[in-house]
């Protein structure tokens, strides 16, 4: 073997670079590094909702019903006060759970910006309800009028406007409350059995588990890629360079998750599989979880007389 | 100046912040040496090599290469950066993840292109590993066309290519035929004699056994549980018992059926 060994090889020639600077992080760097945070994120939602809070011991069933009653419960009110209530009393279930009430209100107060408050606000402007002003913001020299849209000459908020406004950023806080406390506190595959209750097919929930396992392994797939190209990798690279790479390896897991998918269906067929997909019943509702479902029952109509 | 070309200074590790890969590892590779890293599947040796070829950044402790430390900030200057990456080469236990090029030529080209070579250079040395690996027919073949033990060798090649003064094999031999195993173990050797410092994480004992390394236990807690020569080590019943390489095993001799303390280096020990 020795003789084989070309001359390079027994030469420690290695270069020293005469580049100086520093090399910054690549969008690709950035990308994976969010690639890596996905996979954390994933294992952090099983960590988390393996707690022993008051609503992680619920069963997944109770937990998704309570879910899709309240949020027709959100919906279907049409005062700012009942709305806040309920936001109080969700808000208060989630501290009883002992989750992590930081992130919890981060993350929710984070979408109820954005898909709530943002979207909305501009509908409490008297452009679009009209009323009485109670924040006037400026004034044109006349008003507009123009189809069926009339522009008038102060503009502002108005008091239905901001009512409106309010009312719609409770919903979508409201409703972003409810989805994380049960995503805080029923594992993700748990949810999706829980579907059943709604006759949601087998084989879609199948699907749906499987896609949610794989995108953590695939993702793991692409972070590992990433560190064989940066083991090989002596300075940042060209957003061109970075592109193609990443066209490269698209290819490359396209092809791999053809293949995972063909192997898996041998797998099922290897396990008997014949076009019908059963997968395994729930576990017993015990009396606490009837007891609780009767009582989130009880608060849901309460709500919804309020 | 010290002797070692890596050093391990307590590194701990976790994965996600959340769940312990490597707790509080300490120690030495000098320069021309056979090391092995061994230790359960999940006790940590593949993220510990990934941590010595400063792939990923230890939650705790530090990494020297030849004194200098090897941090996420220092692998941001590019004279030390190309240093680095040119004097410790990375291969892979899942050879898929490292072939990202079009062809087994590119991946050859790609390290020493990467170092600066000219591509006449680039292209000497990616033929001079072709034929020493024995895959010169493969140059053109895309790296999904390649058999596994195919893709070990090119993935290897790939790293070759850079000639590396560090070489960091992660499970060389796993899923490969005996074959390809010998060649590969061959291939260590012969570059360890070329001067390359080796270092290996495995669990496979008969190729610790084969390649009469200097060996780091790793636990299944993560820890360091000793090191020595590959002799002591694989003496050790207790030890490997107790970091779970080897186990109780029942099997049967004619009609004779029997337990015994079973490892898979040395075929059968009674």
């Amino acid at each position: 073997m020795r003789r084989t060994i070309p001359p390079f090889l027994l030469q420690n020639d290695a270069p020293t670079s005469a580049a100086t600077g520093s090399v910054s992080n690549s969008f690709l760097e950035k990308g994976i590094r969010q690639i890596a945070s996905v996979i954390g994120t994933g294992y952090a939602q099983w960590e988390i909702a393996s707690g022993e809070g008051l609503f992680h011991r619920l069963n997944a069933r109770i937990k998704v019903l309570f879910l899709l009653a309240f949020i027709i419960v959100v919906s279907l009110k049409k005062q700012v006060l009942p709305e806040a209530a309920i936001g109080c009393f969700v808000i208060g279930l989630a501290a009883l759970s002992k989750i992590d009430m930081i992130s919890y209100l981060k993350k929710v107060a984070f979408f109820a910006f954005f898909f709530g408050l943002l979207i909305a606000l501009p509908a409490g402007l008297n452009i679009i309800t009209p009323g009485e002003v109670i924040l006037p913001l400026f004034g044109l020299r006349e008003a507009h009028t123009f189809w069926i849209y009339r522009i008038p000459q102060e503009i502002g908020f108005t008091r239905g406007g901001l009512t409106a406004v309010t009312l719609l950023t409770l919903r979508v806080m409201n409703s972003i409350a409810l989805s994380f406390l049960v995503l805080y506190t029923t594992a993700f595959p748990e949810i999706i059995r829980a579907l059943k209750v709604f006759r949601v097919p087998d084989f879609f929930l199948v699907t749906l588990n499987l896609t949610y396992k794989y995108i953590f392994l695939f993702a793991k797939t692409v972070e590992q890629m990433y560190l064989a190209k940066k083991g090989r990798l002596m300075a940042a690279e060209s957003a061109a360079e970075g592109r193609r790479w990443i066209v490269g390896r698209m290819a490359f897991i396209f092809r791999k998750t053809q293949l995972r998918c063909e192997d898996l269906f041998k797998a099922m067929q290897a396990r008997g599989f014949a076009d019908e997909v059963k997968i395994h019943g729930f576990t017993p509702l015990t009396a606490g979880d009837w007891f609780a479902g009767a009582l989130l029952a009880a608060a849901g109509v309460s709500f919804l007389m309020l | 100046m010290t002797k070692n070309v890596l050093s391990v200074e307590e590194v701990s590790y976790l994965y996600y912040d959340r769940i312990p890969a490597l707790s509080g590892i300490s120690f030495g590779v000098t320069a021309g040496e056979r090391f092995a890293v061994i230790g359960a599947n999940g006790s940590g040796k593949s993220t510990l090599l990934q941590i010595m070829a400063g792939l990923i950044a230890p939650t705790e402790g530090r990494i020297l290469f030849r004194g200098q430390p090897v941090t996420e900030k220092t692998l941001r200057d590019k004279s030390f950066l190309t240093h680095f990456r040119s004097h410790v080469g990375y291969v892979f236990q899942d050879s898929d993840v490292q072939l990202f090029c079009p062809t087994v030529l590119d991946e050859l080209l790609y390290g020493p292109l990467q170092l600066g070579l000219s591509e006449s250079d680039a292209t000497a040395r990616a033929h001079e590993i072709m034929a020493m690996l024995d895959i010169e027919d493969l140059r053109d073949r895309p790296s999904y066309m390649l058999s596994g033990g195919e893709k070990k060798r090119v993935a290897l090649g790939s790293v070759l290519t850079m000639n590396p003064e560090v070489l960091l094999l992660d499970e060389p031999t796993g899923g490969l035929d005996p074959r390809t195993q010998c060649f590969l173990v061959e291939l260590i050797f012969a570059l360890n004699e070329a001067g390359k410092t080796i270092i290996i994480a495995t669990h496979d004992l008969a190729l610790v056994d084969e390649l009469q390394s200097r060996v780091a236990v790793i636990s299944e807690d993560h820890r360091l549980e000793k090191t020595g020569g590959a002799e002591d080590i694989l003496k050790d019943n207790e030890l490997l018992l107790k970091v779970n390489l080897i186990h109780e095993h029942m099997h049967a001799h004619g009609t004779v059926v029997h337990k015994h303390l079973h490892s898979h280096y040395l075929f059968h020990r009674h």
